[in-house]
């Protein structure tokens, strides 16, 4: 028997191979769609974060302290200001989308801050959206903090009569030093690409083979395609998938990650033997679930409507805590749980292998799980 | 009109026979949209596993420890002593954060000498760093203007005067529309509209090109009598009204159920609902004309429809994507609907504000309709003779 199931393997690849060859709608999801998408898709995070996001002010102090406002929140890259000479204006052009908030600085700023009183200034986001509200809101935040302290300076070099070096340390006792590691800039594309990409990877191997064993159902070749056995056929197949998406995986990390300038912190070969595990899990997986489906553009509908939800509660853009336990079940059975884990830790913040032995080793139950139903199921259908 | 009638029911006995069109149409809204509001149930993300490493062990170091641990988004689970350890418990994600109080820090702060209080978050993991920051930065500005606020008050200066100068420039912020940055308000419709994006063109784009392949081409042209016009009306009305069924699903049972949603706005939400149904079933209509073969269709139907939350705007804006993304977003219906959604739901403003969004939505319509009317009644009529029918059917 091992003796013919070797042969039958790259039988079985070359079938595969030209099965999908001869499949617009394979080639289509298989060749094309990994990379358009991979390019397509980066190419909107390029710039890796938002600049500029427009804030509408009304001044009605007219003072120099206004004016200084003005001029820092203008000097962030963050913030664009636009003038307006009432709130009504400035509520107008926020509520027709052409701004994201508006700053108030009312008559008396100043002469306020003269007489050692509190000045009040008014700072409204649209937090309907929450990327551009949040930077707003952080940006103007930290300006004020500086102008207060500025302020501070001020008073008691003046009043008290302190050297400026003495005054500063009088002026903010506590300073936070913020550092963020792994993604410094703290950048909205730095996190989201590589993700994004193996994503892109994932999803397109789910789509197509599950779509080409829907496709033997379909076509009446199931049980030819399973005549070498059963393993043989889930490997046969898979082996094809396996060459194809292995190729991708490296393309991806030598030539997308370059072009969007994304960092690779940890060992490639380590990078390579975890995808190497994800792909192993996937062909299974996405064969299991091919399995259930007779009909080719059925798998396809349904399989179109697994990406959102299965990016969503992997833990990546939501923490996986604060998911509802139900969910978290359900998101400990998807192999993308533990992969992004270990590729986030390898990629972003350089961890080994070796750290990472946890979720490793959830990704290799995960690929017997698949493997052992896989098999149960094509057995059942083998000899029904 | 009988004949259009005539054309509607066939359309929702297709719709409820054939699995392409009911799992599509009405077996996946209710369990997806269902899915995505369970995933944000806890609205937003609290007690991130936190670190503290107090190099100082003093009054004040305790003090900003008890302040942290009344912060309901972090969770104190471990206390650390070196920066080597604060990163590989970051890197094995068993913490999202740490913060270090310096040695000397209380002393520093009463003999006038700043002190620098450190703040570490994974910020590859951008949702949790960011809430990590907020909180302990809150905190910290809260413990500077309090040691400041002290020393003024020692030297004699009146509280209010005091006040006015720990924190001379007070900003007071509103987060209009989401105050608490509720992330199901957020997330969820937006997900379900371009959710139900993706249902109507994936369903849509079968209702033309399926008659070759259930072998009922003939019987459909024989029943409009040879007119497309009847025949994509018809099975505009069809889907329109299936799409209607799912609003209800979105608007009276899975809103209400999850206590999501802007209940005042629901009509207006409705009206801007039914523009993105009539532009998707005009671009699926239009597919499903212009390609015969079902899976080619559906193919282009996943290509069209799938970029379509990220190349909107909805998470990351378009003003910052490259000037090629932002003309590919508008080729998109959602794009346009998404804007309008926003101003007339997020934010309950009048329709007026959705004018330019309109007008979008329904240029969508005046191209795609007589598009794939032309497309469909060249098919029409060389569906005429029997044999080709079989022939392509085979």
């Amino acid at each position: 028997m091992s003796k013919k199931s070797r042969p039958s393997l790259i039988k079985l690849f070359l079938r595969e191979a030209s099965l999908v060859a001869k499949d617009h709608s394979l080639l289509l999801t298989l060749l094309i769609a990994p990379l358009l998408y991979a390019f397509f898709y980066g190419s909107i995070y390029i710039n890796k974060e938002e600049e500029n996001v427009k804030l509408a002010v009304v001044d009605d102090d007219q003072s120099r302290l206004s004016r200084l406002l003005q001029q820092n929140i203008d000097n962030s890259p963050m913030v664009e200001l636009i003038h307006f000479p009432n709130l009504e204006a400035a509520k107008e052009y926020m509520y027709q989308g052409d701004c994201q908030g508006y700053f108030y600085i009312p008559k008396g700023t100043q002469t306020n801050l003269l007489s050692l009183k509190q000045s009040n200034v008014v700072l409204a986001v649209n937090a309907a959206r929450f990327l551009p509200s949040s930077d707003l809101l952080a940006s103007v935040q930290q300006i004020c903090l500086t102008i207060g302290a500025g302020v501070r300076l001020q008073y008691f070099e003046k009043t008290e009569g302190l050297s400026t070096a003495m005054a500063m340390q009088n002026v903010m006792p506590i300073n936070l030093d913020y550092r963020p590691l792994f993604n410094e800039r703290s950048s909205y594309g730095a996190f989201l690409l590589p993700a994004l990409l193996a994503l892109i990877l994932q999803q397109t191997l789910l789509i197509g083979l599950s779509e080409s064993v829907a496709g033997e159902r379909q076509h009446g070749t199931f049980k030819e395609w399973l005549g070498g056995g059963v393993s043989t056929a889930i490997w046969g197949k898979g082996l094809f998938y396996l060459f194809v998406f292995g190729a991708y995986g490296f393309f991806f990390l030598n030539v997308n990650f370059k072009l969007l300038d994304l960092p690779m912190r940890g060992s490639g070969f380590q990078l390579g033997v975890l995808l190497f595990v994800l792909l192993l899990t996937l062909i299974p997986m996405a064969q299991f679930i091919g399995s259930l489906f007779k009909s080719q553009l059925l798998c396809l509908q349904i399989m179109a409507f697994s990406t959102y939800p299965i990016f969503l509660i992997t833990g990546y853009t939501w923490p996986f805590e604060s998911l509802p336990l139900v969910v978290q079940w359900m998101s400990m059975l998807l192999p993308t749980t533990p992969f992004i884990k270990v590729y986030t830790a390898i990629v972003q913040s350089g961890a080994s292998l070796a750290s990472m032995m946890g979720p490793m080793l959830h990704l290799l139950l995960l690929w017997l799980f698949y493997s052992s139903i896989c098999y149960m199921r094509f057995r059942k259908l083998r000899f029904s | 009109m009988q004949l259009i009638a005539h054309i509607i029911l066939r359309e929702w006995k297709r719709i409820l026979r054939l699995p392409v069109f009911y799992l599509v149409m009405l077996v996946i809204p209710g369990l997806l949209f269902s899915f995505y509001a369970l995933i944000y149930e806890k609205k937003d993300a609290k007690h991130l596993a936190f670190a503290i490493w107090d190099d100082d062990k003093s009054a004040i170091s305790r003090q900003l420890i008890f302040l942290l641990e009344q912060r309901e988004t972090l969770q104190i689970t471990r206390s650390v002593s070196s920066e080597a350890e604060v990163k590989d418990l970051i890197q094995k994600g068993e913490i999202l954060g740490a913060v270090h109080f310096p040695v000397n820090m209380q002393k520093d702060i009463f003999s006038r000498h700043k002190t620098n209080v450190t703040l570490y978050t994974n910020a590859a993991s951008l949702v949790p760093a960011k809430l990590v920051y907020k909180a302990v930065a809150e905190v910290i500005i809260t413990g500077s203007s309090g040691a400041v606020l002290k020393k003024l008050v020692k030297t004699g200066m009146k509280p209010d005067r005091a006040m006015a100068l720990a924190n001379p420039i007070k900003l007071n912020s509103y987060q209009l529309y989401n105050s608490n940055y509720n992330y199901q308000e957020y997330l969820v419709p937006g997900l379900i509209t371009v959710g139900m994006q993706m249902i109507l063109i994936i369903s849509s784009m079968l209702a033309l090109n399926y008659e070759w392949k259930t072998n009922t081409m003939q019987e459909l042209f024989e029943l409009s009598n040879g007119s497309a016009l009847l025949v994509i009306t018809g099975k505009t009305i069809a889907h329109l009204v299936v799409s209607w069924f799912n609003f209800f699903l979105i608007a009276f049972v899975i809103f209400p159920f999850f206590g999501i949603g802007v209940w005042e706005a629901t009509a207006k939400f409705f009206l801007m609902y039914t523009l993105l149904s009539l532009a998707c079933l005009g671009i699926g209509m239009f597919i499903s004309a212009l390609f015969k073969d079902v899976m080619l269709s559906g193919d282009v139907a996943l290509f069209y429809t799938s970029p379509a939350f990220v190349f909107s705007g909805f998470t990351f804006p378009r003003w910052a994507m490259p000037w090629y993304d932002q003309y590919y977003a508008t080729i998109m219906p959602y794009t346009p609907f998404l804007d309008a959604f926003f101003k007339v739901y997020y934010m309950n403003l009048p329709m007026r504000y959705a004018q330019a969004d309109i007008y979008k939505l329904l240029l969508f319509c005046i191209v795609m309709f007589p598009t794939a009317l032309i497309l469909f009644q060249r098919q029409f009529n060389t569906s005429k003779n029997e044999q080709e029918v079989q022939a392509v059917a085979n």
